[in-house]
């Protein structure tokens, strides 16, 4: 084949791909209300995983805004000196990256009285009940998780002679981990089942068309159209279908939000949280209405497969 | 242009529709198909279009063995012939010049030159004024002139018409088989499956006549010219 034979075929391809484009958006606009319909479903199908998959997300950005669930408190025996407290810290901050302060009887009793308001109360005591104590807020180095440093951490304090009691949030964060990874796997089990509902309900949409358009198939195939060429607007149909819809999913997630973001931002303020609630990235968005269209195209291609081997007009 | 070689179609089921029928159509010539219905003619045009394969003997059109064209050629060779079918066969959701224009679209033919070949098509049936119109606002003998139009809008060497005359008066359908005998003038071989045997036999054409799925007869033009019946 020369070039210029070749050149002419892929520039005809090019007006087919167009014609296909234009009909099958034709397709869409002359059908408006059971376009919209379609969409619809599928928009609310995709905004489930999604709309979970953010509420998993905001949760993780709540966790990180709590670094202090991280913090180990040290309570050392009650005849521990400065020097051994002081020597404790240093061992600790030979171990592992931590910011740690050390907190002397003294202070300790000041803070208390302020924090607790039994001020003279507290007077009453003849000498200093409370012990010196290390408050040590562990960074979490690459590749270990907060959880797993705090808790070997505590392990270690615990066993040492000068110490009386740890104290440890891990629980928190234990809990707190083990609820946000059900999350993950919840956001990821919904996805795969509305990932096939929307395959599906493309798929029967597009069977439908099919069916409708019989006639046309027919008649198309007479004037000699490939069975591609065919295919064609009724696989930009569903890809158009899975784009709306995603469309449709994020506009419904972005009012969800709005909705939810008062009354939630102001239950978390009384809670003393500073929180902003955080919709999804222009990125994930863009990824959001990519997969709409790529599991459109892939409803389509199924359906259109199976359902055009019925109109093929030549023999075997 | 068109060779059949002992050609025999069997459906599933076992009906014969076509046994044993050879002919050659030359290419420009112009040949009529008639025969009861039920004879066969539009197996025999459906052969031609790789709509059905033969189940013996050879179909040769244009050069190209049938039998041994795999089926993804099939829609080049059916744009390499205009067909016209008895109920038309058109869009009802597109306009007149969109149905016209359908081959040439499937061609991929830049949208000038498309219009362009549409108009002309348009014009030589009569009917440029009805461009935009819908099909269903059009009669009968206007549907079946569309119909025309697009099976030579795409210049085809070969145009097949399968009871073109079906539903229209007999002033209509002489005015139908002139425009065929004017393409054929034209160098296009065309061969045109009736039943209309006055029609037939007032245009002078060489016949062929299928019975029970076998060519019975093969009249030359002079010869139908001359009976009378």
């Amino acid at each position: 084949m020369s070039t210029r034979d070749m050149r002419r075929r892929v520039r005809s391809w090019g007006r087919r791909q167009l014609y296909s484009f234009f009909s099958s958006l034709g397709a869409l606009v002359s059908h408006r209300l059971s376009t919209l319909m379609t969409s619809l479903v599928l928009g609310i199908a995709m905004l489930l995983p999604l709309g979970l998959f953010v509420t998993v997300e905001n949760l993780r950005s709540l966790d990180l805004q709590q670094d202090n669930w991280g913090t180990i408190t040290v309570f050392l025996q009650a005849g521990a000196t400065k020097p051994q407290a002081l020597a404790l810290a240093a061992r600790v901050e030979e171990q592992h990256a931590a910011i740690i302060s050390v907190v002397s009887p003294e202070q300790g009793m000041q803070e208390f009285q302020e924090a607790s308001g039994f001020g003279q109360a507290l007077d009453l005591f003849e000498e200093n009940p409370l012990p010196w104590v290390l408050q040590i807020t562990l960074q979490a180095a690459a590749g270990e998780t907060l959880e797993m440093a705090v808790r070997a951490m505590s392990d270690w304090l615990g066993d040492q002679d000068s110490v009386e009691s740890v104290q440890a949030d891990f629980k928190w964060l234990q809990r707190l981990a083990g609820l946000l990874a059900l999350g993950d796997a919840f956001v990821t089990v919904l996805t795969v089942l509305f990932s096939l509902a929307v395959v599906v309900v493309v798929a029967n949409t597009i069977r439908l068309d099919v069916a409708n358009r019989a006639h046309e198939i027919e008649v198309m195939h007479l004037v000699g159209a490939s069975n591609g060429f065919v295919r064609q607007p009724f696989l930009y149909l569903g890809f158009w279908y899975g784009l709306l819809g995603a469309l449709l999913a994020l506009l419904l997630l972005s009012l969800c939000m709005a909705y939810l973001s008062r009354p939630l931002e102001e239950l978390l303020d009384a809670y003393g949280n500073t929180f902003e609630f955080r919709g999804l990235e222009a990125r994930a968005g863009l990824l959001v209405l990519l997969a709409g269209g790529v599991l459109g195209l892939l409803g389509a291609w199924v359906s259109v497969q199976r359902y055009l081997r019925q109109f093929r007009l030549e023999g075997k | 242009m068109i060779t059949f070689e002992h050609v025999s179609k069997r459906y599933p089921g076992g009906i014969a529709a076509l046994q044993d029928v050879s002919f050659r159509l030359d290419p420009a010539e112009m040949v009529f198909l008639t025969g009861h219905s039920g004879a066969g003619k539009s197996t025999l045009l459906r052969l031609i279009l790789m709509l059905e394969r033969a189940t013996r003997g050879q179909v040769i059109v244009d050069g190209r063995n049938l039998g041994t064209t795999p089926a993804r050629f099939a829609p080049r060779i059916r744009r390499r012939i205009g067909m016209i079918f008895q109920d038309h066969k058109l869009l009802s959701d597109k306009t007149v010049f969109d149905n016209v224009a359908l081959p040439l679209m499937i061609a991929g033919m830049r949208y000038p030159d498309i219009r362009k070949r549409v108009r002309a098509a348009l014009d030589k049936v009569g009917l440029l004024s009805k461009e935009k119109s819908w099909p269903l606002t059009l009669s009968g003998g206007e549907q079946q002139r569309v119909g025309i139009a697009r099976a030579i809008v795409s210049m085809p060497p070969v145009l097949l018409a399968d009871e073109p005359t079906g539903n229209l008066d007999p002033e209509l359908s002489q005015d139908l088989f002139r425009l065929f005998r004017q393409l054929n003038g034209q160098g296009v071989t065309v061969l045109i499956a009736s039943h209309d045997l006055s029609l037939i036999r007032s245009m002078g054409q060489r016949v062929l006549v299928l019975s029970q799925g076998r060519l019975v007869d093969d009249i030359a033009g002079a010869e139908v010219a001359g009976t009378r019946a």
